[in-house]
């Protein structure tokens, strides 16, 4: 009879084959034996809740909009245009102080370590100069690590996937608070000049979204001080339309792409969407670059310039110098592969080295000092490569900044060092732009290798950094290097321009480490500034992401499982029809009566066994032998404020209650609610009792039993559900579905396969 | 149909100016020269062209000259010839280092022309009597002997370039007048290539010990965290799920 338990085995794989148990899970209660495992991909976390998209439509929201008659929702409309352009406006702004400040820090940076070294080529004793450079890059990064691992650590990292999660319905911890802006402005700012192989236009995304969020509310919960203003956008609901606004104008004012930003904001939030906001959110991605642009305009002297829309421009591609024709479509197919393969490649790398660093270093101190090593060889891996290069070119006209003469006769200029003394988004733009015959292969080829091994080591440091702009290095490098070989082999054919090579290749290589295809497509065309490339372009990156399909997943995607987020992607796992409501939900259920006992109420809400958020309200009869149907569903932070307040049945009969509950005590405790803990019932109070049926909502979402997971799964994705009642054909309720319970489902390689919870 | 003779005997006068001027460019176009040598006839022609661009007399018909000459056919020879010496002169910015009036040179240029004339001397003296491509140990003298003036050369010229970047920056142009720039050029081929007295590549033990050491730190580091950090485990959540048979024979079904 051993068919059954390992059919149940080839399911259930983590829990299984890391422990070398068997498991007899079909007749027995579980064991309350806690299993240890080391952490695996295969997991999801209890931490992570979903948000309350779903509004509750009780009683008090009734009144609410009866109240509210149909001028002053116009009122509310206007205000939801007058929030999108402020998003877009203060987004704009941190973008520039972001840029500015880098600029100025970064050419400090670059001009003591030149100055230092031009001093000890002469003398002698440029090992001093190692060390200076690899100090002061140390002793900066150890800033922002500090920053980051001991304040905020939900800050680290490029925060695209976290936002993508945050869209995607989970409540992240901490993700859009103001303290989080902070941290991640002032730590992204401190790595790139740290001289991380980072890029700043990942971390906007964030700044933008948790800009939204901030000014959607109207108050500020850190600061504690309320405005009084958008009281009606005090629910998950309206936050979560904000905060697609506010990422897409943060990819807007990175990339100078609007489109792209509202592109990427319906590809992580897709089933949430009507056309209203599709326009608010244009609006805003529109206002960002625009102030961008204007600001960085006016700081740079010529007023109205406006050529600078996003922190990185690619410059102009002009189909006159730069045309390709239909002839290179191959050829670009073929770098589209080898682009995916890389991305694949360096997915790889990254997953075991993200693997380890959470099994073993998961100590702040630890995370500091391993981000300050990284930045030491970062400067030592630079300092060696500029030593040993022969390299001398001389200069043309002002393009590099900070020119380093070493060993190079007078009048050259080392230009391995022009490499890695430029800002990565200036290196980008001169790897497209230059002339043929600007770079030495061999130097070229050496830079390559040793950026793909630091960028690869870099992402997933605990310091606020992205991802974008070293794979576009990355790949603009290996892209001229495949131009020049191309121009070498046709003998200097016209056509052969390695500038275009370059831009392909950067394309390839970011759509096969990020996998992004619609979103990445559009804002690479609006950031080139020209539409025919579009064509090229999206079939490199259609390439490069089946290819680097085919190995690993994006990158984004496997820090989110490496988290443990429960993420459900954009539908069911396609084999898993025959699996039903019944085997999905998780039974039995806490439910509540609809005139329920305080004393009851606060036992079941500090149970810490078992954190439940949302909890079935049935009909209360005394008669327990009877079928108790279910009539609603009640919030753990609505229960929460009613218990507050004291809303409790034998008090409003002796009118103790000054005032009825009204809609603006629920939102003005959103969304920080007071923990269970911190609400203090008498023993007396405890008797009384609680009626729900006001505050609940009286029509929750419900399937049956025997529905199927995709109809249960379509049906919680695309109202942004957070609870899911299982009834019976009795309306009795049988069993809940959370986001964890779906979320278990994934196809792996051999087929369905489900993944356990950790507390984590 | 025919010009009056008073823009007749303008247009011969700007002719013979241009003619001049071509035969001195030419004349100074390497070594570079120009700035030096042809201002004055510059300067000429400039005054000939502005006085045909000015109308002369009153503003009857028969005596404007501007139009007459300038533009009345396709082609406009005139100003075109006029717009090329311009664009030269500009590409060339001689104006860096000529005087304020453009009468003659400016005290810098004077003072770095005649450091480049004392190195030439210098190099020359140094390598009485031998040719240029003889094997580089004789070179040595010439290194040795005339390194403080090339010194004094190379950093006047820093200093000029320093002073031209700071000196404005959208109207001038990045680049020094064409002719220190080709003389130092020049000095810098032949010190560097010709003579190879570049600096030598000194104290690399030094450096290759710091960065070893520097990249030996991070593997150290992930050792040790492996070896002594507790690793991270997770606690498993068993779910509370109704396990019936009614779902073993689902299962069943499902991988059968």
């Amino acid at each position: 009879q051993l068919t059954p338990s390992s059919l149940l085995r080839i399911g259930q794989l983590s829990n299984v084959d890391l422990n070398e148990d068997i498991h007899e899970l079909e007749t027995e209660l579980p064991r309350q034996r806690p299993n240890e495992i080391p952490h695996n991909e295969k997991l999801l976390s209890l931490k992570y809740e979903s948000l309350d998209y779903d509004n509750s439509e009780n009683q008090l929201f009734l009144e609410e909009e009866r109240r509210i008659n149909h001028a002053a929702f116009r009122t509310v409309e206007i205000k939801r245009w007058v929030i999108c352009a402020m998003i877009g406006i203060l987004t704009g702004l941190v973008a520039c102080f972001i840029d500015i400040v880098v600029e100025n820090l970064a050419g400090l940076k670059y001009r003591v370590v030149k100055d230092n070294i031009d001093k000890f080529t002469a003398k002698g004793g440029l090992s001093f100069s190692l060390l200076l450079w690899a100090t002061l890059n140390a002793s900066v990064v150890m800033v922002g690590s500090v920053i980051v691992a001991f304040i905020e650590p939900v800050a680290a990292g490029s925060g695209i996937p976290q936002i993508k999660c945050y869209l995607n319905g989970v409540k992240i911890p901490h993700v859009v608070r103001l303290k989080t802006l902070v941290i991640k402005v002032c730590g992204v700012i401190l790595s790139v000049v740290g001289g991380l192989a980072v890029g700043k236009e990942g971390p906007m995304i964030h700044s933008g979204s948790v800009i939204a969020a901030g000014i959607s509310q109207g108050r500020s919960t850190s600061l504690k001080r309320d405005f009084k203003i958008f009281e009606y956008f005090r629910r998950d609901t309206e936050k979560r339309d904000f905060v697609s606004a506010g990422a897409a104008a943060g990819v807007s004012a990175a990339f100078g792409a609007p489109v792209g930003g509202v592109l990427f904001s319906l590809e992580e939030g897709a089933s949430f969407w009507n056309q209203f906001l599709t326009w608010r959110i244009f609006f805003a991605s529109m206002i960002s670059t625009f102030t961008l642009n204007s600001v960085l305009s006016v700081y740079h002297g010529s007023v109205w310039d406006l050529s600078s829309p996003g922190l990185i421009n690619f410059g102009r591609f002009d189909n006159e110098k730069m045309g390709y024709t239909i002839q290179e479509i191959p050829i670009f197919i073929f770098m589209g592969v080898v682009g995916g393969i890389l991305g694949a490649l360096f997915n790889a790398l990254n997953y075991w080295l993200t693997m380890f660093r959470i099994r073993y270093i998961h100590r702040p101190c630890l995370q500091v000092v391993e981000a300050m090593l990284v930045a030491a060889v970062t400067a030592t891996v630079g300092f060696v490569m500029i030593y040993c290069s022969r390299d001398c070119q001389p200069i043309q006209g002002s393009s590099v900044a900070y020119p380093l003469q070493l060993f190079c006769a007078d009048g050259e200029y080392n230009s391995m060092a022009t490499a890695f003394f430029n800002t990565p988004e200036k290196s980008v733009v001169n790897l497209f732009h230059d002339p043929p015959g600007s770079y030495n292969p061999m130097t070229l080829g050496m830079f390559t290798l040793m950026y793909f091994f630091l960028a690869c080591w870099t992402y997933g440091l605990t310091v606020s950094a992205g991802v974008f702009i070293p794979s576009l290095l990355i790949g603009a490098a290996w892209g001229r290097l495949f131009g020049i070989s191309l121009s070498y082999l046709t003998k200097g054919s016209i056509w052969a321009d390695p500038g275009k090579y370059a831009l392909m290749g950067a394309a390839a290589q970011l759509g096969g480490i990020v996998r992004m295809t619609l979103s990445l497509t559009v804002i690479m065309m609006e950031a080139t500034g020209n539409v025919t490339y579009g064509f090229p372009i999206m079939l490199v990156l259609m390439t490069a992401k089946i290819v680097g399909d085919y190995f690993v997943e994006g990158l984004y995607d496997m820090h989110i499982q490496l988290q443990s987020v429960p993420f459900l992607h954009w539908e069911a796992p396609v084999t898993s029809h025959s699996l039903t409501a019944r085997e999905v939900m998780s039974a039995p259920v806490t439910c509540l009566r609809r005139i329920e006992r305080v004393g009851t109420v606060v036992d079941i809400l500090s149970d810490t066994s078992s954190n439940h958020n949302g909890f079935p309200v049935v009909e209360s009869n005394p008669d327990t032998t009877q079928v108790a149907g279910l009539r609603g569903l009640i919030l753990r932070s609505q229960l929460i404020v009613l218990l507050k307040h004291k809303v409790f049945v034998e008090r409003a009969n002796l009118n103790l209650v000054q005032r009825r509950l009204k809609l603006k005590d629920f939102r003005d405790a959103y969304p920080r609610f007071p923990p269970i803990q911190s609400i203090h019932v008498s023993q007396d109070e405890r008797e009384c009792m609680i009626d729900l049926s006001e505050f609940m909502n009286p029509s929750p979402y419900t399937v049956p039993q025997e529905a199927s997971l995709p109809r249960v799964f379509k049906l919680f994705r695309a109202l942004g559900l957070r609870h899911l009642v299982v009834v019976d054909n009795r309306n009795e309720v049988v069993g809940m579905v959370t986001r964890k319970d779906l979320a278990r489902y994934r196809l792996g390689k051999e087929g369905l396969e489900e993944l356990s919870l950790a507390q984590t | 149909p025919e010009l009056e003779p008073e823009c007749r005997s303008l247009l011969a006068a700007f002719a013979e100016g241009s003619a001049a001027l071509t035969g001195c460019l030419g004349r100074r176009a390497r070594p570079v020269r120009l700035c030096q040598g042809c201002h004055g006839h510059y300067r000429r022609l400039l005054a000939q062209y502005g006085s045909i661009a000015r109308a002369v007399g009153n503003s009857s018909e028969s005596h404007n000259c501007a139009k007459s000459i300038l533009t009345s056919d396709r082609l406009q020879i005139v100003v075109t010839l006029s717009e090329f010496f311009n664009e030269t002169w500009e590409a060339a910015n001689c104006a860096n280092c000529l005087k304020n009036n453009s009468e003659g040179l400016s005290n810098s240029t004077e003072e770095f022309l005649d450091l480049f004339n004392k190195s030439l001397t210098c190099f020359e003296h140094n390598l009485q009597g031998q040719a240029i491509d003889l094997s580089p140990n004789n070179y040595t003298e010439v290194c040795k002997n005339c390194n403080e003036t090339y010194t004094k050369l190379n950093d006047l010229y820093n200093h000029l370039q320093r002073m031209n970047r700071q000196g404005g920056e959208a109207e001038h142009s990045a680049h020094l007048c064409i002719d220190v720039e080709d003389a130092m050029n020049i000095t810098r081929k032949l010190w560097s290539r010709t003579f190879n007295c570049s600096l030598p590549c000194s104290d690399t033990v030094p450096v290759i010990a710091v960065s070893s050491f520097i990249l030996f730190l991070p593997i150290v580091f992930y050792l040790s965290s492996f070896l002594h950090s507790k690793q991270k485990k997770r606690i498993l959540i068993l779910p509370k799920r109704i396990q019936s048979n009614a779902s073993l024979v689902n299962i069943q079904e499902k991988y059968s």
